[in-house]
């Protein structure tokens, strides 16, 4: 199995904050994989570190075993898209595809330019002039046009109205779906991703969370609703990710590796949405209840 | 890449040419309307016989007042001289400084960074593209101010080398343009933001263009002196063309008595109460006339290094900031 991207313990810290941390993850090819967490939870220096805009400050990160920082050879295989889609806003469409195809050497214009014209994007207007969603478009359609192998959006629907969203992922699974693009995607919502994406890797407070297949995911994890646990060991259980309450009865979100028989237990499948929600509150969040000057 | 270049300073360029087309508009006539009058004023004539040293002193006299009926009517001309010093800067503020600075805020650095070329291929071509640019109108500008200024240079006793127009003509301009689009670059790449890195590169073009013309430039060459005496019965011979950093009176002990000035006397003259010529300021006899200065036809010389010295700052700041691209993201 090849791995398009991988990162071994890779850190990034801006002044004395990390940004990211310990981020040990390895995608493999073919996969399109949403990467989820958060405000500021560390997404786009993961995805800038990949693309080789950053420098790790610690570990490393690979691209088809290839180290990206300050190393040009790995740029033609990678297609980005930045966040809020920056393009140079006086460019029109057209001339975007153009500077596209003088600043690459691996370039299909043709393949450009027949997506623009299906979306019904007009060549000639700056496209500053043009909406969010179309902006996006044409940030993708330049992304694509690269033939990367490894196609890494830095939360491309975030600015996006709720249509916009649909039409743009369902563009963008329609393209990648007979190449053998690995994608890689990043939002705060994981509902915008989770009908596309069949791998999944969570980030919360510069740290990672969960990672996996989407499939493993759901068939190793369990709801369990029971009377209230005190915390002793549950037969088949893994690890309790994440426990709520009430006076008389306790739900639990677990990791699972073979059946759950003990009969107290009632057990539900869980849905991705479930899952990350349950891992996202498990990342503690830290007070600054001292630089407020207020009362804890 | 050079084709992308194009695409995305090509309204800056045409507006750069349209005010330089403005302002030629506007020096040329000017221009033109002083050389008529130098003409008329005898005063090219003058120039060579001043620059003999047999010049008897009828004529020099005449020449003095001619030059000096010049220097009145074109007078206000040198404000136009001191303002047109600033059009290097001016280069480095909105060519140099938006170079970088504006990209990264406008974030489409993550676009044309990401794509096949790399970051570092894209500062170089962008940056050799921004020196051509900058090479090529500081030596319009540099073309045209000689030919301008030249009326006024010669009609002004310090001559080329003088403050000012040493700095607006020859190849010396090109120096400050260089350097000026380099700095501004340069503060791009650190502060990252337009309005910040201009203001950088004001503030430093500044700093470092007084300091070298001020501390430096003087002492490029070991200055010469002259001495002549406080009596004599030819009037006072100014020097033209050389630039004078000092000049006093001096005992024959070489002890300056008066600096900044000159004494001239009639041969055996005396004072209205007796005095010894300068004997009030505590002149002795044997005191003479000193001069500390750089002779004119240094100009060239220390044109080539003034330009040298801002283009040696200006390729060191065009590398920092190639080793500072690598760091934005």
């Amino acid at each position: 199995m090849e791995i398009a991207l991988e990162a071994e313990q890779l850190g990034k810290r801006y002044g004395r904050t990390w940004a990211l941390r310990d981020c040990s993850l390895r995608l493999p090819a073919g996969r399109i994989a949403a990467l989820v967490g958060p405000n500021g939870a560390g997404k786009s220096t993961l995805l800038h570190l990949a693309v080789g805009l950053l420098r790790p400050d610690a570990g490393a990160v690979r691209i088809f075993g290839e180290a990206p920082y300050a190393n040009p050879s790995v740029l033609p295989g990678i297609g980005f898209v930045a966040q809020d889609t920056p393009l140079y806003r006086d460019f029109t469409a057209a001339e975007l595809v153009e500077a596209g195809r003088r600043m690459n050497k691996r370039w299909d214009g043709a393949l450009a330019r027949n997506r623009l014209a299906q979306l019904g994007i007009p060549p000639k207007l700056p496209v500053g002039k043009l909406s969010g969603g179309q902006r996006a478009q044409v940030a993708l359609a330049l992304a694509l046009a690269k033939r990367p192998r490894l196609l890494l959006l830095d939360e491309p629907v975030a600015s996006l109205d709720p249509l916009a969203r649909r039409e743009f992922l369902q563009s963008l699974m329609g393209s990648v779906a007979d190449s053998e693009t690995t994608v890689l995607l990043s939002s705060h919502l994981l509902a915008d991703l989770e009908r596309v994406c069949d791998y999944l890797v969570v980030l919360q407070a510069a740290r990672v969370h969960l990672v996996g297949a989407v499939d493993d995911l759901v068939a190793t994890h369990r709801q369990l609703v029971g009377p209230r646990h005190g915390g002793e060991p549950i037969d088949g259980v893994d690890a309790v990710v994440r426990a709520s309450h009430t006076a008389r009865q306790s739900t639990l979100l677990v990791r699972t590796s073979g059946d759950i028989l003990a009969p107290e237990w009632t057990v539900h499948d869980v849905t991705l949405e479930d899952l990350v929600l349950a891992y996202l509150a498990e990342g503690e969040t830290t007070t600054s209840h001292a630089a407020w000057e207020v009362p804890a | 890449m050079i084709w992308l270049a194009w695409r995305q300073h090509r309204k800056q360029l045409l507006f750069t040419l349209l005010g330089f087309a403005a302002l030629a508009a506007l020096m040329v006539p000017i221009g033109l309307s002083m050389r008529h009058s130098f003409t008329e004023l005898g005063l090219p004539d003058c120039v060579s016989q001043l620059a003999r040293s047999d010049v008897d002193g009828a004529a020099a006299n005449g020449c003095e007042s001619a030059f000096r009926q010049f220097t009145n009517r074109y007078q206000s001309l040198n404000l136009v001289a001191v303002l047109l010093v600033v059009l290097p800067v001016l280069v480095g503020l909105f060519w140099g400084a938006p170079l970088v600075a504006r990209e990264v805020e406008h974030g489409t650095h993550r676009f044309a960074w990401t794509q096949g070329v790399g970051r570092t291929r894209w500062a170089l071509v962008k940056f050799g593209l921004a020196v051509v640019v900058t090479v090529t109108l500081a030596i319009g500008y540099g073309l045209g101010m000689a030919w301008w200024v030249s009326p006024l240079t010669q009609a002004a006793h310090e001559g080329r080398l003088g403050f000012i127009v040493f700095d607006l003509q020859g190849i010396a301009p090109i120096g400050y343009t260089l350097f000026a689009v380099a700095l501004g670059i340069f503060a791009g790449t650190l502060w990252r933001r337009m309005l910040p890195a201009m203001g950088v590169t004001l503030a430093a073009f500044i700093g470092v263009r007084a300091a070298v013309a001020i501390l430096a430039r003087p002492h490029y060459q070991a200055a010469r002196t002259r001495t002549f005496p406080i009596e004599g019965a030819e009037p006072l011979q100014e020097s033209r063309g050389n630039w004078v950093l000092a000049s006093g009176v001096r005992n024959p002990d070489g002890k300056m008595v008066a600096a900044d000035t000159r004494i001239m006397c009639p041969p055996g003259g005396k004072g209205p109460d007796g005095h010894r010529c300068g004997e009030e300021l505590g002149l002795q006899p044997g005191a003479y006339n000193w001069e500390l200065y750089q002779p004119a036809d240094r100009f060239w010389l220390f044109q080539w290094i003034e330009t040298g010295i801002f283009v040696a700052l200006a390729a060191l700041l065009l590398y920092l900031a190639v080793r500072r691209i690598r760091r934005i993201a």
